[in-house]
């Protein structure tokens, strides 16, 4: 058990990515940004994220390869990684997701959910325990948007997600649009959920856009945020503070100034939940 | 948790995984139309990845893109490494002679090969004959980057040189 506080102050973050340097680099009020640890090389760092690190924005790794949710134990050289990534950006924590990305000797390319299951719990769990062994930061895990739901549930996603936090004293990536996303494709109720999950353990917030396409919706990170999202944004805030929430933005970029608007209407959203939050 | 536990998670993860990518029937228990959602949208983020790294290609097959793509991708998984460049190499290879490919598009699968290619010398050269006729040389040198080379084709009328892949 590595029961990790949160002692950082994160505030407004964007997503990295070599077609938002510009972007990050003119963006005002930003606090830090997310780096995609596998996009990053064995050596040295991209020049815009360097830059960044020399503004004082803070700088969190986020895996995407580490497969926590899979059968295997994490590999080391993958660990080994963004332990390295970690200290190259002196970050204060690292993120990385419950699910599984490899299965029988094949990539998924993306990342897949897990049975929320006692079994895949108790796996995840030692995996989860391995990676912290590995790195030197505390790691924050984040659920994820899943458009296909394993047979056989012992448990609803908050519940599970609790759970795990709760026994590796890991922090939690609240990712409000994967929750969104979650709570219209499976018919649940998102406020709910998030009055479940273990708030307190939250490290930062992610918000990404998506679509609806023929009434399912699709977390695309490569179209505008959308209302329900912003709500949810609100409807979090008027429950708890969060030490960061960043946007993720990963295709089909938009124009500067439609970035600004949007990372305003995260802030402004969050705003009226804080203040909903302090008139009680 | 015993190796057992893990292996018996392990074959129902690598079943669901194979359905999503082949496109086929889920495994017991899933609800058919999510896993179709889901494998479609695992699809549709390789082709992206794929459309952003060969845009001519991608442009030269305009609405079919997307189908064609599908069909590759239910049969070949992405390369271990995710190279959409490596990727798109073996999609367009998957074309053979359905598709006669433009000459932006022949440009673009040259200069990936060269880039591609790690170890060794690599030289193939392409006659485009579009708009305007060139020679295209591309280069690879063993311990360097792939170079090319456009030579206008002036007055001098030739045949053949076409890409092979």
């Amino acid at each position: 058990m590595n029961d990790t506080h949160v002692t950082w102050q994160l505030g407004r973050g964007v997503g990295w990515r070599p077609q938002l340097d510009g972007a990050i680099a003119r963006a005002r009020g930003l606090g830090f940004i997310e780096v995609i640890a596998e996009a990053i090389g064995e050596h040295g760092l991209p020049a815009g994220v360097a830059a960044a690190r020399q503004r004082g924005l803070q700088v969190v790794p986020h895996g995407v390869s580490l497969s926590l949710g899979g059968a295997e134990r994490p590999d080391r050289r993958r660990l080994g990684h963004l332990a390295s990534v970690a200290e190259r950006v002196e970050a204060p924590l690292v993120s990385e997701h419950i699910a599984f990305v490899r299965a029988g000797g094949r990539e998924s390319g993306h990342l897949l959910p897990v049975p929320r299951t006692r079994e895949a719990l108790e796996i995840l769990a030692e995996n989860v325990a391995l990676a912290q062994e590995a790195l030197p930061v505390p790691l924050a895990l984040e659920h994820v948007a899943a458009l296909v739901q394993w047979p056989g549930a012992e448990m609803d996603e908050a519940t599970f997600v609790r759970e795990l936090v709760e026994r590796t004293g890991a922090l939690l990536l609240l990712d409000v649009s994967n929750l969104f996303a979650n709570a219209h494709n499976h018919g649940y109720d998102a406020r709910d959920a998030l009055e479940r999950l273990p708030l307190e353990r939250i490290a930062y917030v992610h918000v990404g856009g998506g679509r609806f396409r023929a009434g399912v919706y699709h977390d695309t990170h490569a179209d505008p945020v959308v209302a329900g999202v912003l709500r949810l944004v609100e409807e979090l805030l008027a429950l708890t503070d969060v030490p960061g929430v960043l946007l993720e933005r990963d295709d089909d970029f938009p124009p500067e100034a439609a970035l600004a608007a949007e990372l305003r209407a995260i802030a402004h959203a969050a705003r009226r939940g804080r203040e909903r939050r302090v008139r009680g | 948790m015993s190796a057992d536990d893990r292996s018996s998670y392990a074959a129902r993860q690598a079943q669901l995984l194979d359905a999503l990518l082949r496109g086929g029937a889920p495994p017991a228990g899933f609800a058919a139309a999510e896993a179709d959602a889901a494998g479609r949208s695992l699809r549709r983020k390789r082709d992206r990845a794929v459309a952003r790294a060969w845009p001519a290609l991608a442009l030269q097959l305009g609405e079919e893109y997307e189908a064609r793509f599908d069909a590759f991708a239910r049969v070949v998984d992405a390369p271990a490494s995710g190279d959409p460049l490596a990727d798109g190499l073996a999609f367009a290879r998957s074309l053979g002679r359905d598709v006669r490919l433009g000459d932006d598009a022949r440009a673009e699968l040259l200069l990936a090969r060269a880039a591609i290619r790690r170890r060794g010398l690599f030289v193939r050269a392409a006659w485009l004959r579009g708009r305007r006729p060139r020679l295209l040389v591309v280069a690879r040198l063993p311990r360097a980057g792939p170079l090319h080379v456009s030579v206008p084709a002036g007055a001098r009328g030739r045949d053949g040189g076409g890409a092979s892949c």
